[in-house]
């Protein structure tokens, strides 16, 4: 576990040095925020939804600041795997899986947190119904963090499972273009999935990728009450579980290939 | 008025340091890459640029390329002025990077030198008959439809060295063009320059750090530090400056020779007989074997190659670089 | 004429260098069919919950999706070394390569970047096109085909020009992709609608700083028959080509940058 702990600690404080790349991540997601929202707004204005529009503004403001947590791979570990070096990780005495989990893990939580405290502050400063709006209720906000943290520990075993095809395709684009795009609209990033057609949500929500910020949102929102939280992080708990056990299965026969191989 | 001329030549780069803590701003600290560097190349020359890393070699070639603006001085190059008119100017000029390619890496080579025939405008026929010949001189027939990225080291260099003189430039930059290669390359390399040199009267300026590189190719010298110039002038003449200390092996007939040294020449006795290093400006070579002779009988004498690179290190030492 | 002759070629042989490795080729370019897919899901959905957009019907909607997409992708397609690849030019020293070659150093830039992945992008964006044709039952003549194409190309221009600015910065060797890409990609999400749905400061960005709104929206507009703020017709016609100013603003620029280049390296 220590190692891990370390693992975790360096890539911590490697993404607390890219300050300058920071900046201009929070101004591009708060454009990005900020058009979403007023194109939202003119549409809401014409045709009133059952949802308020406040829960859209808000819900896109918590997709921007937690953007990082979805996108954002880790770059060297992806040359580390076209060029083959990955190999020599797979020599140290740890579990590669734990070992790389730790490394994404820190990662998006630093890169997330860094990015959405500034963002979350600037979006609740914003005027005229454009700013992001405060939980529904104290239990929504207290509800919401947990499910959060889930959403965060369901995000690094996408990751994970994305490494090991990459892995196994030597190809970083490709498949893992077509996981991350999959990702961007089924996690509610491109069209809040509170806006998808009624009976497309029922499905949506029980994918893997609802779960990392639609569900916190969702609880945030108030569009699942806290009285529903123990069966979100069910639901939650069950897919990091399924993800875990996929990817750790994955990087097992990855490493055997390899060691067939002698790489 | 010489074919390439500099004159007070500068260059400064503006780098900027770490930032230290609790400044807003990080300082900036302006490094001259050249300084007032002046000197002539005429038609036809082999020229050798060296010095150590950083020293300017590289910008000076860049400058000269069109490829930096120069911060004060003048350049001239065939009567243009390299950074101005750039593209009439590259016309007449090829470059080889040694460690950046300028062909296509996943395509054969002949299609990279097709398409540079359309980049430098080189009417067909012309094309045909120039390639046919340094692909011959280059021994490169055999690979014009092998991708780059499948050849060895010294066939990459001799690709390189075929697209760069498609066009026929008159004049040739080598930016250490024979790093990384095997000794077979290597002359190989230098033997196809002498050629091109005496074939076409190809002005080519190289820079390297391997002194083999100069003594077998150049016919003048030119070395830079600390972005100046510290000597241009023949070979000989450098390493008769420079090369201060000698080096003799010498075994005798007998075990224990009677040998009377005088004081500054080092020796030492080994297996093989014994090593003197000493200055001929202090004890002229003749005297040095007089000595040696009259000590007894010698049945292996060697006077060792000059380690030019040991040379060069000596001389970078002497002027401080 | 020669120059475009050099492009083309050029490009024949970096396709010729994609295909050289088919099967990540192939599943890159499904990656791509499956990005603009679900930004082309987004609108459909959009149009499903709330049948329309401050008077903009459906079919007007996925028209100026369409137009929007085939001009980003076509520009990301055939200007794949400026959009892309060009901070990596100035970093491994390739755009010191080009700069020994007789040839404007943009026309070598794009001579030596395409992204043929994007064909399925612009294949979504010619879908939708024609959707939003349909839909809208836009009735075509010579001139409303004439004012698309200048549209389309006008666009292409401007976006060009508008990634520039990173090309710009990367000389000078200072980072910019992030507050870049939200003009760039941000502009293509913000205005892929039409521009009147955003508040003033927005307008104006993308009036004066960037005018999307005037090679895109006016022109597109006006095939729709429903012109922009009821602007006359001639404007459908003259305000695209605000495109080539940017581009020719931005050219110049980028010019005067490269005379401080100084390269990298010993």
């Amino acid at each position: 576990m220590r190692a891990y702990l370390s693992v975790f600690k360096m890539r911590l404080r490697m993404e607390l040095q890219y300050r300058g790349a920071m900046i201009g991540g929070i101004l591009c997601q708060m454009f990005f925020g900020l058009v979403l929202v007023a194109l939202y707004k003119t549409l809401y204005d014409g045709n009133p939804q059952p949802m308020p529009f406040s829960s859209i503004a808000t819900y896109v403001w918590l997709q921007q600041a937690f953007f990082r947590m979805m996108l954002g791979s880790d770059s060297d570990l992806l040359d580390k795997i076209r060029s083959g070096d990955i190999s020599y990780d797979m020599c140290r005495p740890v579990n590669m899986y734990g070992f790389y989990y730790a490394r994404i893990m820190a990662q998006k939580f630093m890169g997330s947190i860094m990015r959405a405290v500034p963002m979350l502050i600037l979006a609740a400063i914003l005027p005229m119904g454009y700013g992001i709006s405060g939980p529904a209720s104290v239990w929504g906000l207290l509800s919401a963090i947990p499910a959060l943290f889930l959403g965060l520990l369901c995000v690094c075993a996408l990751e994970n499972i994305t490494m090991a095809f990459t892995m196994k395709t030597l190809d970083p684009r490709g498949m893992q273009g077509l996981l991350n795009l999959l990702m961007m609209t089924l996690s509610g990033n491109i069209l809040p999935l509170t806006l998808f057609p009624d009976s497309w949500q029922k499905v949506i929500t029980f994918f893997p990728y609802a779960q990392l910020l639609d569900a916190p949102i969702r609880l945030y929102t108030g569009d699942y009450l806290p009285v529903d939280a123990l069966r979100v992080y069910a639901l939650q708990g069950f897919w990091v579980i399924v993800l875990v056990s996929l990817g750790v299965a994955m990087w097992n026969a990855n490493k055997k290939r390899m060691v067939v191989q002698g790489g | 008025m010489s074919y390439i001329e500099v004159n007070n030549l500068k260059k400064d780069f503006v780098v900027k340091k770490k930032r230290e803590k609790g400044k807003l701003l990080r300082e900036r600290d302006t490094v001259h890459a050249l300084k007032e560097v002046s000197f002539s190349v005429d038609k036809g020359e082999l020229v050798g640029y060296i010095g150590p890393n950083g020293a300017g070699k590289s910008t000076t070639v860049k400058i000269l390329s069109g490829i930096l603006t120069p911060d004060g001085g003048e350049v001239s190059v065939g009567g243009l002025v390299p950074y101005k008119e750039r593209r009439a100017h590259v016309k007449n000029i090829g470059v080889v990077f040694g460690q950046r390619s300028q062909l296509w890496w996943d395509v054969p080579i002949v299609d990279s030198y097709n398409l540079l025939k359309d980049i430098y405008r080189i009417p067909q026929g012309d094309y045909e008959a120039r390639l046919k010949e340094l692909a011959q001189a280059l021994q490169l027939e055999e690979l014009m439809r092998t991708p780059l990225r499948l050849l060895s080291l010294g066939q990459r260099m001799r690709a390189e060295l075929c697209g760069s003189l498609l066009h026929r430039p008159e004049l040739l930059f080598l930016d250490e063009p024979t790093i990384g290669l095997d000794a077979v390359s290597k002359l190989s390399l230098r033997e196809f320059l002498k050629w091109e040199n005496e074939e076409y009267g190809t002005t080519i300026m190289l820079t390297t750090h391997d002194m083999e590189d100069i003594a077998a190719l150049c016919s003048r010298v030119m070395v830079l530090g600390h972005g100046q110039k510290l000597f241009d002038g023949k070979l000989p003449d450098l390493l008769e400056r420079f090369d201060t200390v000698r080096n003799v092996q010498v075994k005798f007939d007998v075990p224990n020779p009677n040998l009377k040294l005088p004081d500054g020449v080092e020796w030492s006795q080994s297996e093989d007989g014994i090593e003197l290093s000493y200055e001929p400006s202090v004890l002229p070579t003749a005297q040095l074997l007089s000595i040696l002779q009259e000590a007894g009988n010698i049945s292996e004498l060697t006077l060792q190659p000059e380690n030019t690179d040991h040379l060069i290190a000596a001389m970078y030492k002497e002027l401080d670089l | 004429m020669n120059t475009l002759r050099l492009y083309f070629k050029s490009i024949g042989m970096l396709l010729r260098s994609h295909l050289q490795y088919p099967s990540s080729f192939i599943m890159q370019t499904i990656a791509q069919l499956v990005m603009e897919g679900g930004e082309m899901l987004a609108v459909i959905l959009i149009v499903d919950r709330f049948n329309n957009l401050k008077g903009w019907s459906g079919g007007d909607l996925y028209f100026f999706f369409g137009m929007m997409s085939v001009s980003f992708y076509l520009t990301e397609m055939f200007g794949r070394g400026i959009t892309g690849d060009f901070p990596m030019m100035v970093r491994t020293g390739k755009l010191d390569t080009f700069l020994v070659r007789p040839r404007g150093v943009l026309t070598q830039v794009l001579c030596a970047g395409t992204d043929p992945r994007r064909i399925t992008c612009v294949a979504v964006g010619v879908a939708a096109l024609i959707m939003g044709s349909n839909l809208s039952d836009i009735v075509w003549t010579p001139l409303k085909a004439l004012v698309l194409v200048e549209s389309i190309a006008m666009s292409c221009l401007l976006i060009l020009g508008l990634f520039m600015i990173e090309a710009i910065f990367s000389i000078f060797s200072v980072k910019s992709v992030e507050l870049v890409n939200a003009i760039t990609y941000g502009g293509r999400s913000a205005c892929q609608y039409p521009i009147d749905v955003y508040p003033l400061p927005l307008r104006a960005l993308f009036t004066v700083i960037a005018p999307f709104a005037l090679t895109l929206h006016v022109p597109a507009s006006w095939i729709l028959d429903k012109p922009l703020y009821g602007w006359p017709a001639w404007t459908a016609f003259v305000t695209p080509l605000s495109g080539v100013l940017v581009f020719g603003i931005m050219t110049g620029v980028f010019h005067l940058g490269m005379r401080h280049y100084r390269s990298t390296g010993s």
